[in-house]
């Protein structure tokens, strides 16, 4: 894969940063856009545009169409049905939807299970925990035994005896960058309802749904070259039909009387209100975009790149390394500097290097907890991480190795 | 750049003098940057309405490790109008407002930090937890 022509494809890389040529190790915060996603969102709004379903027009119906494609196409990524895939704002919005759409319908009750790990992001925590704290239902939760922050098959062979009702996983930790064995996790937890935070590993990998036999599988089209405001929601038809939606609204309702209301049929009974639009399509243009790659190349790519950054930052001897640094690392690199606080290290690479990096506890807190208790450093309670994607390249790594030295040297 | 990191700042920002628990406090603030989770805990100890003693413990970027240090050099000692006065006058500065730097001293060196959005939370965690710890005490 040539980094190199896919360059032209994003604008933005020829920005100067502080003087520098931008160097964006940023992506599992949000991806930078290709021209063609952007084209296709002016090319909506200019050529295309109405609001979508009940319209008899000609531009109705030409905005539903492009959505119900979209849809499609999205439903052909995933190998799933296109009843199946569920237009929202993003992981967090899916996963809301999930957890509470749940509780809801009574399929999680009082004397319920749900297990997560303390490695995920907080949008795949907070509702399960704050919901259990309504519903009481129990809540456990595996933690990473292995090197710093990775979690190891048995870290959750100890809950199959629980027989939880859900398992709510990551795919791909956002810190660690770790991918989690998710056909291990399915095997062992066979009869539990399994749902995937995929917001980090959709965009790097072909997740095939039926394959790995998910129940429910989340992801945001904004960190894989999409718009933001879009996500996705994956369920299996057989949960979504019994299940009742989180929001009501439009679009959502078979009939309404003042008695009661009965509602859509899949997915659209999940969709409340105007559905993002420009969001769907500029996703289904993303996707369309990283299939061009192949993702296979672009998963090779970006593993290449990952092994290399983390053998060149394994020689500087002032950076602590979190994660498990083998083959089951993808993409995200977390590390501190000696005495040098992560806000500091991000200030530094941007100002003097325009480099970007992203600090802070990456919301997730209880692995920040994890970590601490196993670093050799005075634990900042956040970590700098660098992630990569499509157009980044070995130069790229190389400045981040070249700009850290530098910030050590004074700042350390 | 060293407008932030100059060695004045960096120097304070490693100074150990007020870096301490203080086991007669009066009061004693925690104080929490949301967005980076650094956390700072203000012992604060007055006698006859002025600051007689001022420390932390806690850990965070140099950007917040200097002002606590320049704060804490500054209102030692200070009667709480004029920390009144000098915290108005920090926001100010943070605003990239007209200020009164006579008034702020060494915290002007600083005074960058207006150009950093960013990194104003950093600035202020100190000097917020200050303010809190002064009402809690009823000295406002």
């Amino acid at each position: 894969m040539n980094s190199k022509v896919l360059y032209r494809d994003f604008p933005i890389l020829d920005r100067k940063i502080h003087g520098k040529k931008l160097i964006y190790l940023d992506n599992a915060a949000t991806t930078l856009k290709p021209r063609v996603v952007v084209e296709s969102l002016k090319d909506l709004y200019y050529f295309h545009y109405s609001n979508v379903h009940r319209g008899i027009h000609t531009l109705a119906s030409e905005a539903t169409n492009l959505l119900e494609d979209a849809r499609r196409k999205i439903a052909n990524f995933l190998n799933a049905s296109p009843e199946e895939i569920i237009f929202t704002s993003g992981s967090t919005l899916s996963l809301n939807t999930i957890a509470h759409s749940l509780v809801k319908s009574g399929i999680l009750r009082e004397d319920s299970k749900v297990l997560v790990t303390t490695v995920e992001h907080h949008a795949n925590f907070v509702p399960w925990q704050r919901l259990s704290k309504i519903y009481n239902y129990k809540l456990l939760y595996a933690r990473p035994t292995g090197r710093m922050g990775t979690i190891l098959i048995e870290d959750f062979e100890k809950f199959i005896k629980e027989e939880p009702d859900v398992v709510a996983v990551t795919g791909a930790s956002n810190v660690t960058g770790q991918r989690l064995s998710i056909k291990r996790i399915r095997e062992m937890f066979e009869k539990s309802i399994l749902v995937v935070d995929g917001a980090q590993l959709v965009p790097h990998t072909r997740v095939n749904v039926k394959e790995l036999d998910l129940d429910f599988l989340v992801f945001s089209g904004h960190k894989m070259l999409g718009p933001t405001g879009i996500g996705i929601l994956y369920g299996k038809k057989e949960f979504l039909e019994k299940m009742e939606p989180f929001l009501y609204g439009g679009e959502m309702i078979d009939k309404v009387t003042l008695e009661d209301t009965t509602f859509n049929i899949l997915p659209y009974k999940f969709e409340a209100g105007t559905p993002n639009l420009a969001g769907v399509v500029g996703l289904a243009k993303a996707i369309e975009y990283l299939e061009n790659i192949g993702m296979n190349e672009l998963e090779n790519h970006i593993k290449e790149l990952t092994d290399y950054a983390i053998n060149e930052l394994m020689n500087l001897d002032f950076v602590e390394l979190y994660g498990p640094l083998d083959e089951t690392q993808y993409g995200i690199i977390s590390f501190n500097l000696d005495g040098v606080h992560p806000h500091d290290v991000a200030h530094f690479l941007d100002e003097s290097f325009g480099i970007a990096i992203r600090t802070g506890h990456h919301c997730a807190q209880p692995l920040m907890l994890e970590l601490s208790s196993k670093s050799r450093l005075d634990f900042p309670n956040a970590t700098c991480r660098a992630s990569f994607y499509v157009y980044n390249t070995k130069e790229d790594a190389d400045a981040l190795v070249e700009g850290l030295k530098n910030v050590k040297r004074w700042l350390g | 750049m060293m407008d932030l990191y100059s060695e004045i700042i960096v120097d304070y920002a490693k100074l150990k003098k007020y870096k301490k628990r203080m086991d007669d406090a009066d009061t004693v603030k925690e104080g929490v940057n949301l967005s980076c989770g650094d956390e700072i805990k203000l012992y604060v100890k007055v006698q006859d309405g002025k600051i007689e003693s001022l420390s932390f413990e806690g850990k965070g970027c140099i950007v917040s490790q200097a002002s606590t240090n320049l704060m804490i050099e500054r209102v030692l000692g200070e009667s709480l109008e004029n920390i009144h006065e000098i915290l108005k006058n920090v926001e100010k500065m943070v605003k990239g407002e007209e200020y009164n730097k006579n008034l702020l001293k060494n915290v002007s060196i600083m005074e960058n930090i207006r150009s950093y959005p960013n990194r104003v939370k950093c600035f202020m965690l100190a000097w917020r937890t200050l303010e809190d710890a002064l009402k809690e005490l009823n000295m406002d």
